[in-house]
């Protein structure tokens, strides 16, 4: 810091320009300095909105910019949707197991309601269900929350015989990551 | 004031300084170009996508035209290829179709290649000159190129049930 040099060249530049004032801010004169700092801090304040500029909210959602934590969603939702909508005819034990594990709030709710009636059913008329994640992408990623577009082909058979084509279906899913693993939160026909 | 002034000085030069790094994080911010990229490929898409699968048959050459505009590459050909039959069915048929985007996700994107491709769920409404109505749904996988005139289609293809 030379805020105690005197630069002779300073009163021979400023003088003439501001031979009024003898008041004239030198460069070691605290006036100046005030100045000097208020541009430095200025400046700094113009860059930092460019900065933020550059940056969009783009920056905020990690999906296929974090391309590991983008593959584990998809994983881990994939899985949690094939198990969660699978069901042999000894029962639905084994759906509802994995539902438990991989469903949260109204995703839990809405799916106690639907396998609720398929339960008494599925041994007595011999259901089945296969569901097969067919395509899957992260549309948002951020901090714990995510957003996939999943695309499920379902087959179904009653007696050992199919029941229907297969059909196709798309969701969209919310999810959340809770002790480290996703979990589905909501589930919406797309 | 005059004691204080060195030391405002000093502090705007540490605010300057940490300033000066944001500002050229952010520019050499690779994360900030491909989430910037992805976005577009995303918004792009989508428009694209309901484009393609959109028609109105009383301005078939119009609508015509989009489809090119949207495409490139192997569909762009293609669809130059059959404009003059797709133009004779759409006119014989005259059924229009209006297509919204239910939802849509990229799965892939490389920046530096300029490919990319995505998955879009559609609804469909096809309006025909007389009758009623009718809804489709339907699902697509699109792979998308970078060009001079931004991002387009090079393929846009149903993803049946059983596919792989």
């Amino acid at each position: 810091m030379r805020s105690t040099t005197k630069d002779p060249e300073t009163d021979a530049e400023e003088a003439p320009a501001r031979g009024r004032s003898r008041r004239a801010p030198r460069r070691g004169s605290w006036p100046f300095q005030v100045g000097l700092a208020a541009v430095l801090a200025a400046t700094g304040a113009g860059l930092l909105v460019l900065a933020d500029d550059g940056g969009e909210a783009a920056s905020d959602n990690r999906a296929l910019v974090d391309t590991e934590a983008t593959t584990r969603v998809v994983g881990d939702v994939s899985n949690a949707v094939t198990r969660v909508f699978s069901y042999t005819s000894d029962g639905t034990a084994q759906a509802e197991r994995a539902a438990a594990e991989t469903l949260s709030g109204q995703a839990a709710a809405d799916y106690r309601r639907l396998i609720g009636k398929v339960r008494a059913q599925a041994p007595q008329q011999r259901l089945t269900l296969t569901t097969r994640v067919v395509r899957a992408g992260v549309s948002s990623l951020t901090g714990d929350t995510a957003r996939l577009l999943v695309f499920l082909d379902q087959t179904a058979t009653r007696a050992g015989r199919p029941n229907g084509t297969p059909a196709a279906a798309q969701l969209t899913v919310t999810a959340r990551l809770i002790d480290g693993r996703w979990r589905i939160t909501e589930l919406k026909s797309s | 004031m005059r004691r204080v002034a060195p030391v405002l000085v000093a502090l705007a030069l540490v605010f300057l300084g940490w300033s000066g790094w944001t500002f050229w994080q952010s520019g050499s911010d690779g994360d900030g170009d491909l989430a910037r990229d992805r976005d577009t490929v995303l918004r792009v898409g989508r428009q694209q996508v309901a484009a393609l699968n959109s028609m109105d048959w009383s301005r078939a050459d119009d609508g015509l035209r989009q489809w090119l505009n949207a495409s490139t590459g192997p569909l762009h050909d293609q669809l130059r290829r059959e404009q003059a039959v797709s133009k004779q069915k759409i006119l014989k048929e005259r059924t229009s179709a209006n297509a919204t985007v239910v939802d849509a996700a990229v799965t892939a994107l490389d920046a530096r290649a300029g490919t990319a491709q995505l998955i879009a769920s559609l609804q469909i409404s096809l309006t025909p000159e007389r009758g009623t109505p009718t809804v489709q749904r339907k699902r697509y996988e699109a792979g998308l190129t970078r060009t001079s005139g931004g991002w387009k289609l090079k393929s846009l293809t149903v993803i049946p049930v059983g596919a792989r």
